[in-house]
């Protein structure tokens, strides 16, 4: 909800991201946060950060094909992957980084377009079984590809990001590669929406008989989400590639996956901002458990019990989001923030 | 030629054990619309659970006969489905096909993590229900364990076909299959339809864990057989009970035959990605399956 007083003149103004200049200045304070974030944090937690970046572009991704478009995708990570190996692939040509990530991300959707076919026969729950396919699929077709390829069970070196005599190694190097390009992203993300295509999956998501007849080429404007979601994939599997230095399959996995659509669910599938507050909140619930289960093991208890406990979290945080609040944390945003404006009035 | 039929044999045995984890699928889709990708670790949950009463509790010193635990085990699989319904599903009635397969999905990672939690990671050997080793007809062995459970598989297939299209009850479900709401304005309970499919659906898939497991070893990646009986139920058709079985079987056939004869060529790969390749397959030609319900417009 706007604040009283703001007029749009123009459709461009009407149809603007940031419409008044209150949003923009938060957005200024929002950027220079981040940019001297740095400057009071220690190597753990940027290395926290970079990860949380790529993990938004990721889910980026899956905001456009889940969110946008409304088919699922249950192999995000699978494309993560594809971006991943193509990077590592690429660079060990010695190609600059502005190469290979464009490159990475071309891969990556090019290879998703393949599982996105069957949309022109099947829809919903049956596409979502294609993209599991691909899931699945992925490990045992890398791991059967010869050793000099794609490097097999061993995983592949990724050759480091290099500005003239800068070589890219610390983890504040990561934190500002990682952050540009997820503002880039996020632009991208933001602006999607506006588009004619991004309409176009709109209509489709809302009802594709109704697009249909509305003259939007239904079939292509899904196999086009997927590419286009596979896009940021590959952008974020280009970037884990060259943050973590090497990749491996089992990096990839199907848990991957389901964790971005968790994060995308509990955020809200239907706005970017979703994706930002899902990706941040579940982060932080990882890192708050990521401390527990240290203590815990420090009193004697199992390696595992990480892993069990954000499992339990997680799909408990799924089911949650689902049952009492589909629209996600975006939503309950925009609730307090319209509280917050009207109040002493009520809302509604 | 005698080592393709042994071959052959071998890919019925195995292809009957994945149609009865696809048939668990099938059961609950039969009977609630409900898609559960979670099917392979429930799969496991029940074998845990299983083992608890059986190994787990002869460590403890409280062994139980082995008739008693299989009692234990049914009673806590009617207890699961039923608290499944209660607190996951039936909120989630008539909500749109996505929100429930994310609910599934949720379930697949809940139920790992408890698993992990309440057994842990270790791998750990799993009773001997089903008698060990083999017997010869004519020149071909044929393992006990996996014939037994072969005929389980065809019993249980033709039983719950019986139930689903004789029986008052069954067609209730089958309604609720079609459809949520056009089920629940008939006065036909959703929710009775979900506890049932439920507890018929983690009943039938602790079964295929007896089959699957007896006398060897229970881990946590015994999962992915939910994955491999997704493409199985998938070429079956989701509606169609005895449709499992058979399809069940060309999977196996077909793995067994990528496995001899592809998978040198292809360092492994073939048999691995072949009934995913099937899935895809028939989703692009024939999405409905062998012998699924025929639908103009899916979701």
């Amino acid at each position: 909800m706007l604040p009283t007083g703001v007029q749009s003149l123009k459709y461009t103004q009407e149809s603007a991201v940031l419409r008044t200049t209150r949003s923009r200045a938060w957005l200024v304070v929002l950027a220079c946060a981040l940019v001297g974030y740095p400057a009071v944090a220690g190597p753990y937690m940027l290395g926290v950060f970079s990860h949380m970046f790529i993990t938004l572009m990721a889910v980026y991704g899956l905001y456009v094909t889940v969110g946008m478009a409304g088919q699922i995708n249950v192999a995000q990570s699978a494309f993560v992957g594809v971006g991943a190996f193509a990077a590592a692939k690429l660079s060990g040509y010695g190609l600059p980084f502005f190469i290979v990530i464009p490159l990475a991300a071309l891969m990556a959707g090019l290879t998703s377009i393949l599982f996105a076919l069957p949309a022109a026969r099947v829809k919903g729950f049956y596409l979502a079984l294609t993209t599991l396919a691909a899931q699945v699929v992925f490990p045992i077709i890398i791991l059967a590809l010869p050793m000099e390829w794609l490097g097999g069970l061993v995983g592949m070196p990724v050759e480091p990001i290099r500005f003239g005599t800068l070589t890219l190694g610390a983890p504040i190097h990561f934190y500002y590669f990682t952050l540009a390009l997820a503002a880039l992203l996020t632009v991208a993300a933001f602006n999607l929406g506006r588009s004619r295509f991004g309409r176009a999956m709109l209509a489709v998501r809302d009802n594709d008989v109704v697009a249909e007849v509305m003259g939007v080429p239904v079939f292509r404007i899904k196999v086009m989400s997927f590419f286009v979601g596979s896009l940021f994939a590959g952008v974020a599997g280009a970037c884990t590639a060259y943050f973590l230095q090497f990749v491996t399959v089992s990096s990839f996995t199907l848990f991957a996956s389901v964790w971005y659509l968790g994060m995308l669910i509990v955020g809200g599938a239907h706005s970017p901002l979703g994706a930002i507050l899902g990706v941040v909140f579940i982060t932080l619930l990882q890192e708050t458990l990521h401390d527990v289960a240290n203590t815990l093991m420090q009193s004697g208890a199992s390696g595992g019990l990480l892993f069990a406990l954000t499992s339990i979290v997680l799909g408990g945080c799924i089911l949650i989001a689902l049952i009492f609040e589909p629209r996600g944390l975006a939503h309950r945003w925009a609730v307090l923030r319209t509280t917050f404006q009207l109040w002493p009035f009520p809302r509604n | 030629m005698t080592a393709l039929v042994q071959l052959l044999i071998e890919g019925v045995m195995v292809g009957l054990v994945y149609g009865l984890v696809a048939i668990s699928f099938v059961v609950i889709y039969r009977a609630s619309r409900i898609v559960n990708l979670a099917q392979g670790e429930v799969l496991v949950f029940g074998a845990l659970v299983l083992w608890t009463f059986t190994l787990g509790l002869t460590q403890f010193g409280y062994g139980l006969p082995l008739l008693a635990s299989l009692v234990a085990t049914l009673a806590f699989c009617v207890l699961f489905g039923l608290a499944l319904e209660r607190l996951v599903f039936r909120p989630l009635i008539s909500q749109p096909a996505f929100a429930i397969f994310m609910a599934s999905i949720a379930l697949l990672i809940l139920l790992r993590g408890l698993a992990q939690l309440g057994w842990t990671a270790a791998t750990r050997p799993f009773p001997v229900i089903l008698p060990e080793g083999g017997f010869m007809v004519g020149p071909f062995l044929i393992n006990t364990r996996l014939f037994i459970g072969g005929a389980f598989t065809l019993v249980v297939a033709f039983g719950l076909h019986a139930f689903f299209t004789r029986t008052r009850q069954g067609l209730r479900l089958a309604a609720v299959a079609e459809s949520h709401d056009i089920a629940l304005s008939l006065g036909v309970s959703v929710r009775w339809a979900i506890a049932v499919a439920w507890i018929l659906g983690t009943v039938v898939a602790t079964c295929a864990a007896v089959v699957l497991l007896s006398g060897r070893i229970v881990s946590l990646d015994v999962a992915q057989i939910g994955f491999k009986a997704l493409p199985v139920a998938l070429l079956g058709g989701l509606e169609s009970i005895r449709g499992a079985p058979l399809a069940g079987i060309l999977i196996g056939l077909g793995e067994v035959l990528a496995m001899a004869y592809l998978d040198p060529l292809t360092n492994g790969a073939a048999s691995g990605v072949l009934p995913y390749l099937v899935m895809i397959v028939v989703l692009l030609i024939r999405p409905q399956g062998l012998f699924g319900w025929k639908k103009i417009e899916r979701l």
